[in-house]
């Protein structure tokens, strides 16, 4: 341990006047506070528990300045209920009563204790509420719970504590850190503490330049902005060498996080994709196969996003332990409702007005209207929540790029969806019988084809795949009547790009577009990029008529 | 001889009836609604339009205006603009109401404002704009950019917002962002603040990738200082925007994002967990505890038989205009449009959080500014108000073509009046 | 849907004589004449009291009805006859109409609000320094005038030159039309561009020192329309009656077969599509000081194709049908926005739906069939009137 001379000299550094005050006093409280929190059990000193109890009253007063000083006291205080105070007020759960100036804390089943003695209690009082959080206390909260759970038995509390300390750089907390390190097992939480411990040591004055070479050299290992901007941030006053390795780890984190964000954007580009394929593909099969220009595609896909949000709800009401696998009866829900609305519109509306194609255009229109009339009439004009499923939220850290669980899925989804498709065309006798009626449609009724049903199925697949469609843009964007309509041009671009008739045609050409328009959006910006876009097909459509993947043959002229 | 009296008592009915239907038009003042119902604003506009009914049948239960019944005319202009002016024009000249509530967007204002001009009417417009207007015939309830936008910058430089020192100012590409960006700009350099701590972006309507965006703001905001988002990304994109920034994990802690056009009708489409801590100003919230507050929530859900149904910001300028509006026809006692205009500036009216908004000479409105927290239900946990109203200015101090206009239907009868040139532009 | 230029060959014909066979084409001219004649006395001279009074309204309603039929007659006049079915033809409109409100943007001068002589008033607040070189001379209206007709030609004649050469047809083509007025409309949403934006232009003053408020103004802006209108019809009937026109149909019908018969099809194509864009720029031209506004949502696709619904409605093929069916599906949206606000959609997509699969010729190819079905009637009725006797 460092003599406490050591630390009056790094005092003005800290940027926390509470902290500062009472930094002497927290020295000694970290070294208790190490003892009692293996000891959980047993009770703190009598002295301690008064402190903690006067601390708690802070928290009574409703004012945030109030607050701030009770989490600063309650964290000094060293009581061993104090994380579960300060976790209670993270998650709202910390409740108090103005009239009785006391604290209380809910558990996660929403029993009272009274947070000064741990006790549970029988009766709630009545003035209960809430202690109100704003952000800055959230971030004073993070800090004082970062310190207070570094120790703590689950490791993944310890990464986050790990996390926070490395973002507050707080010096007072190295010696709670340095210890926490002695015992740490777990070797990622290990390097976040290293590295949290580095961050620390490259901005406090008496580390020796030998350390500091080290703490830059985990930082570099660490290879992330936040990195980057510390080792610029070095005072001015460092010596030479210092600055020398901070400014090749400087280089090196740049060449990398260079490379990192071509990757980065490749990523983005191929989520982009699979959005736009889910959103083409059904069209592919009503456009591309039947040659039905069908403006109500949106819709098909609007309905399958109402679906799942109808399924949802069902779900949340009835059983609302599994409401995260909702989805597993949305999908198929969303491709029959959509698929027998698709079924339905090709029997009473596609069915008059085959080898007219223009005029489908224009029925399918007033179709689009009255679809949308309708979803705004039965569920309102307002955006409806689908909520994401546990497992499709937040994101997961590779190398230097995040990369969100929904859109991961939603590149599997896709993926899945079309090579499920594919495999319905090729190896299923419907399958054998859509091409064939798409080939030649007097030859395939000549051979005992229901051309009739055939159409009806198809139209009703196409549709069905839009519904699936529908589930997974439901957990991107607006549940709205308009979800549908912001879809569809990007769908006929889509198309029409990768070549009519071609399911392939219709993957590759949401790559390329996809991908294009996330290479493009960086400098170009969001509107300047899809304006780009969209010229570029246009020039492309001049240059091969029929698209990427032409279908080559008599039929194509007919 | 029979059936020629029949026909003359006939003839005799029908007449009378007719009479008296003249004689009801006549006890009806008409109320104009112009509001979207579809198309892509009826999200937010139809919202609107049941407020509207709601308040006109409740001055109906209260026995109506000067003796007569209120009759709302309801038309639909579908979020078109040229609509739009159609429709004002037929309110106006063909069913002759006598006031018109309406209007969203800035550009159906814009295309309205020339019919009212013309044919002298009252336009009742209720949500927060870019400001840099000032008219005869419109009374700008909603927010203008000093009710909204600098109270919340100011709020986030202070202490408890977290002493934010670089700012990403992320917007929609359209008149209002671009206009509340630039005044945001000018006022936060004055401030001290840095070129290079600044970022401005703008993206389409309706944009739905965020990705690209969402990451380039982490970026932005991981230079090791204080960084949040002022946010004026308008309707459909926000909800993608904020699911994005959920999934990419930028906390309200690390980062937080500051709204203009997030409210609880917003909020009420997505799952607001992952959103705690994020900020939206507004001068009005559907939390705020108050006895009228209450009292107008519950008749909201009444009338809507939706226990859960949310009110908001411009829901409650509607409350105020409507108020106002009565107000003035009761002290002109008729509905003549100079005089409903004339005696407009000086009503004095409780709104629904516990003050007193005044109708201000340049047609603008007294307001409170609210910064609210997200919670995790979709609703704001209010952290921060302003001690008193706040006067709405129509133009700008921080933009240096309108620093010297004044708008002033009172005594100078004039929304431009150039104090530096002593003239009145635009006539 | 060809009848009219199979049966009578009328070149060699001199004058007006190919308008002679066309009865619609009368009846249409005749009434355009009627209104040119009437509106203006019934709504100036006649008291607004007297039942035969045409309120401004009404004037201000059918002059924009007047400019959308204009505009459907360009879509006619390529779909109908040469069967480029263009889901772009909204971008030509709104050019034509941005030219126009350019002009009469810069004819507001020291009035805006910031009393800037030269720079528009969203220019002044978005903090401008200078006129972009875009907006040069529109302060002129014969500069205004001529970009109407030339910003819309050369687009097209860019889009359809390098289209129409590369044989991009049918549903490709359309598709591409969309892409285009997508396009344009989000490079118009860009407030970088100079054109004001979301909110477009707005905020007109006069016309060529004329206050666009009055009624004279308002009388004479329809006046005007409606004559562009039958001039428009007059050129569109000379234009298919032509042996232009009639390559136009044969390579409308087979248009393989006409250029294996030597025709170039491309330069054809590229003419006509040229022609319909430039009287669809004068459509937009005559709108904008009619509407007060124009804004980058004219460009949207939806409205592109619902100009080809109105020609659909009314009768492809025919041109009198097109303005037919613009007349009558904005009269229709124009009422049922005010009577049934919660309903005309459903009203809108339901006619849609029904006309194409039950009139397939619109309402006016409808005509004859419904007249041939009554003749038969009464002449199957007859025999049967015989026999009983």
């Amino acid at each position: 341990m460092e003599p406490e001379a050591a630390l009056d000299r790094r005092l003005p550094l800290l940027s926390q006047k509470t902290l500062l005050l009472g930094m002497r006093i927290l020295y000694e409280r970290l070294v208790t506070l190490a003892f009692v929190l293996i000891a959980l059990l047993i009770s703190a000193l009598p002295l301690q528990a008064a402190s903690f109890e006067d601390a708690l009253t802070g928290f009574t007063a409703d004012s945030f300045n109030d607050t701030a000083q009770a989490i600063a006291a309650v964290t000094e205080s060293g009581d061993p209920l104090a994380i579960q105070v300060l976790g209670a007020l993270e998650e709202a759960r910390l409740m108090f009563s103005a009239a009785a100036q006391k604290v209380y804390f809910k558990d996660k089943t929403d029993k009272l204790f009274d947070a000064a003695t741990g006790v549970a209690l029988a009766t709630a009082p009545s003035d209960l509420n809430p202690v109100r959080l704003n952000n800055r206390l959230r971030g004073l909260l993070g800090t004082a719970l970062g310190t207070l759970t570094l120790m703590a038995p689950n490791a993944s509390k310890r990464m986050d504590a790990a996390q926070s300390v490395f973002k507050s750089r707080n010096a007072s907390t190295l010696p709670a850190l340095d210890k926490a390190l002695a015992q740490e097992k777990d070797a990622d939480v290990k390097e976040a503490m290293l590295e949290a411990r580095a961050a620390i040591i490259l901005n406090i004055t008496d580390a020796t330049p030998d350390e500091k070479i080290a703490a830059i050299a985990a930082l570099a290992e660490r290879g992330d902005n936040d990195a980057m901007v510390m080792l610029r941030g070095l005072p001015a006053d460092a010596p030479a060498n210092v600055k020398q390795a901070a400014a090749a780890a400087v280089n090196s984190i740049q060449s990398r996080l260079a490379i990192w964000g071509n990757i980065q954007n490749l990523w983005y580009g191929l989520s982009l994709a699979s959005v736009l394929l889910l959103a083409a593909i059904g069209l592919a099969i009503t456009f591309g196969v039947m040659g039905v220009i069908n403006m109500a595609h949106g819709e098909m896909v609007m309905l399958g996003a109402y679906t799942t949000f109808v399924i949802q709800e069902f779900f949340r009401s009835y059983f609302p332990g599994a409401t995260d696998y909702a989805l597993i009866v949305a999908t198929p829900a969303a491709f029959l409702v959509a698929g027998a609305f698709g079924v339905a519109i090709e029997r009473g509306i596609i069915r008059h007005l085959y080898g007219r194609p223009l005029e489908t255009l224009l029925a399918t229109w007033g179709l689009s209207l009255i679809l949308q009339q309708l979803v705004r009439t039965v569920f309102g004009p307002t955006n409806r929540d689908v909520g994401a499923p546990s497992w499709m939220s937040g994101a997961f850290q590779v190398g230097q790029m995040s990369i969100t669980y929904n859109r991961l899925w939603i590149i599997v989804f896709s993926m899945v969806v079309f090579a499920a498709l594919l495999a319905l065309l090729r190896y299923t006798s419907f399958g054998l019988e859509m091409r064939a009626v798409t080939q030649n449609r007097a030859m395939a009724s000549a051979m005992g084809i229901r051309t009739g049903r055939v159409d009806a199925l198809t139209f009703g697949l196409g549709s069905g795949i839009a519904g699936i469609a529908g589930v997974a843009l439901a957990h991107i964007d607006n549940v709205s009547p308009n979800l549908g309509k912001a879809y569809i041009i990007d769908s006929f671009m889509v198309v029409v790009f990768g070549g009519v008739g071609n399911l392939w045609g219709t993957l590759v050409g949401a790559l390329t577009l996809g991908v294009a328009n996330k290479f493009l959006e960086p400098f170009a910006g969001a509107v300047l990029g899809k304006i780009v876009i969209l010229v570029l097909i246009i020039l492309f459509i001049q240059k091969r008529p029929r698209g990427l993947f032409a279908l080559k043959g008599r039929s194509v002229e007919a | 001889m029979t059936s020629l009296r029949k026909l003359a008592l006939a003839g005799a009915i029908g007449l009378s009836s007719l009479c008296a239907s003249a004689m009801v038009q006549a006890q009806t003042i008409k109320v104009g609604i112009l509001h979207s119902l579809s198309g892509t604003m009826a999200i937010s506009e139809t919202t609107l339009k049941d407020v509207m009914l709601m308040l006109i049948e409740d001055q109906n239960k209260k026995g109506g205006l000067l003796g007569k019944k209120l009759e709302a005319v309801v038309v639909d202009p579908a979020s078109d603009w040229p609509l739009f002016a159609e429709k004002a024009r037929q309110l106006i000249a063909q069913d002759k109401v006598s006031v018109v509530f309406g209007c969203w967007t800035s550009v159906s204002r814009k295309s309205v404002l020339p019919v009212f001009k013309e044919l002298n009417s009252v336009l009742f417009y209720p949500v927060q704009y870019e400001g840099e207007e000032s008219e005869k015939n419109v009374f700008y309830t909603g927010a203008a950019p000093n009710q909204q936008a600098i109270p919340a910058v100011d709020y986030l430089m202070s202490k408890d917002g977290g002493e934010v020192k670089r700012w990403v100012l992320e917007g929609t590409d359209y008149v209002y962002p671009r206009t509340t960006n630039k005044i945001l700009e000018a006022y936060l350099k004055a401030k001290g603040v840095k070129d290079e701590d600044i970022l401005v972006n703008y993206t389409p309507f309706g944009f739905s990738d965020w990705q690209t965006q969402v990451s380039a703001i982490k970026k932005f905001g991981s230079a090791g200082k204080k960084t949040a988002v002022v946010s004026t990304v308008n309707g459909d994109a926000n909800v993608p925007f904020y699911k994005e920034l959920g999934n990419q994990g930028i906390k309200a802690t690390d980062i937080p994002v500051v709204a203009f056009s997030v409210g609880e009708e917003e909020l009420a489409g997505l799952d607001a967990k992952p959103l705690v801590g994020h900020l939206a100003a507004w001068n009005y919230f559907q939390s705020i505890k108050n006895p009228a507050n209450e009292a107008f929530i519950k008749e909201w859900q009444a009338f809507t038989k939706n226990p859960k149904r949310t009110t908001n910001d411009p829901m409650e300028a509607h409350v105020i205009g409507f108020k106002m509006w009565v107000k003035a026809v009761e002290k002109a006692g008729t509905v003549d449009s100079d005089k409903v205009i004339a005696a407009l500036p000086g009503i004095e009216v409780p709104n629904l959080t516990g003050g007193t908004s005044v109708m201000l000479a340049n047609h603008h409105i007294t307001k409170p500014v609210f910064i609210g927290e997200i919670k995790a239900d979709g609703q704001f946990d209010i952290v921060w108000k302003t001690s008193g109203l706040v006067p709405g200015d129509a133009w700008s101090d921080f933009l240096p073509e309108s620093k010297p206009l004044e708008a002033d239907w009172v005594k100078l009868n004039c929304g431009n009046y150039n104090t530096v040139t002593k003239k009145c532009g635009g006539s | 849907m060809t009848t009219f230029s199979t049966t009578h060959p009328i070149w060699g014909r001199s004058g007006f004589a190919f308008l002679l066979s066309d009865t619609g084409g009368k009846i249409l001219l005749g009434l355009l004449l009627a209104a040119v004649i009437l509106v203006p006395i019934l709504n100036l001279l006649v008291p607004a009291s007297s039942p035969f009074h045409i309120s401004t309204f009404m004037v201000s309603l059918f002059g924009k009805y007047l400019c959308y039929a204009l505009l459907a007659l360009s879509v006619d006049l390529i779909w109908g006859f040469a069967g480029i079915l263009s889901l772009g033809h909204g971008a030509f409109f709104a050019l034509g109409g941005y030219a126009m409100g350019m002009y009469l943007m810069r004819q507001i001068g020291t009035r805006g609000v910031y009393a800037n002589p030269t720079l528009p008033d969203f220019m002044v607040f978005l903090n401008w320094k200078e006129l972009p070189w875009t907006w040069y001379g529109f302060d002129m209206i014969w500069f205004a005038l001529i970009m109407v007709v030339v910003v819309p030609g050369i687009l097209a004649f860019a889009f359809g030159w390098l289209a129409f050469r590369s044989r991009v047809t049918g549903v490709y083509l359309s598709i591409i039309t969309q892409a285009l007025t997508f396009a344009l409309m989000l490079a118009f949403f860009r407030n970088d561009m100079g054109f004001g934006g979301n909110n477009g232009l707005t905020d007109f003053k006069d016309l060529l020192g004329f206050n666009l408020q009055t009624d004279g103004m308002r009388v004479t802006l329809f006046v005007l329309t409606a004559v562009f209108l039958a001039a428009s019809y007059i050129l569109c009937r000379f234009i298919v009656s032509s042996r232009l026109g009639r390559v136009l149909i044969a390579i409308r019908d087979a248009e393989s077969r006409t250029r294996f018969l030597g025709y170039r099809v491309a330069n054809y194509q590229t003419f006509v599509f040229v022609i319909s864009a430039m009287l669809a720029g004068i459509a937009g031209a005559l709108y904008v000081p009619q509407i007060g506004i124009i804004n980058p949502s004219e460009f949207a696709p939806a409205n592109s194709i619902e100009i080809v619904i109105w020609v659909a409605i009314g009768g492809r093929g025919t041109l009198y049908g097109a303005v037919l069916g613009a007349i009558l599906v904005n009269y229709g949206k124009s009422y049922f926005t005010g009577a049934l606000p919660e309903a005309w959609l459903y009203m809108l997509g339901a006619l849609f739906i029904l006309v194409t699969i039950f009139l397939p010729k619109g309402v006016v190819g409808a005509w004859p069939t419904l007249k041939a079905k009554l003749q038969e009637r009464i002449q199957s009725s007859k025999p049967k009137l015989e026999a009983a006797q």
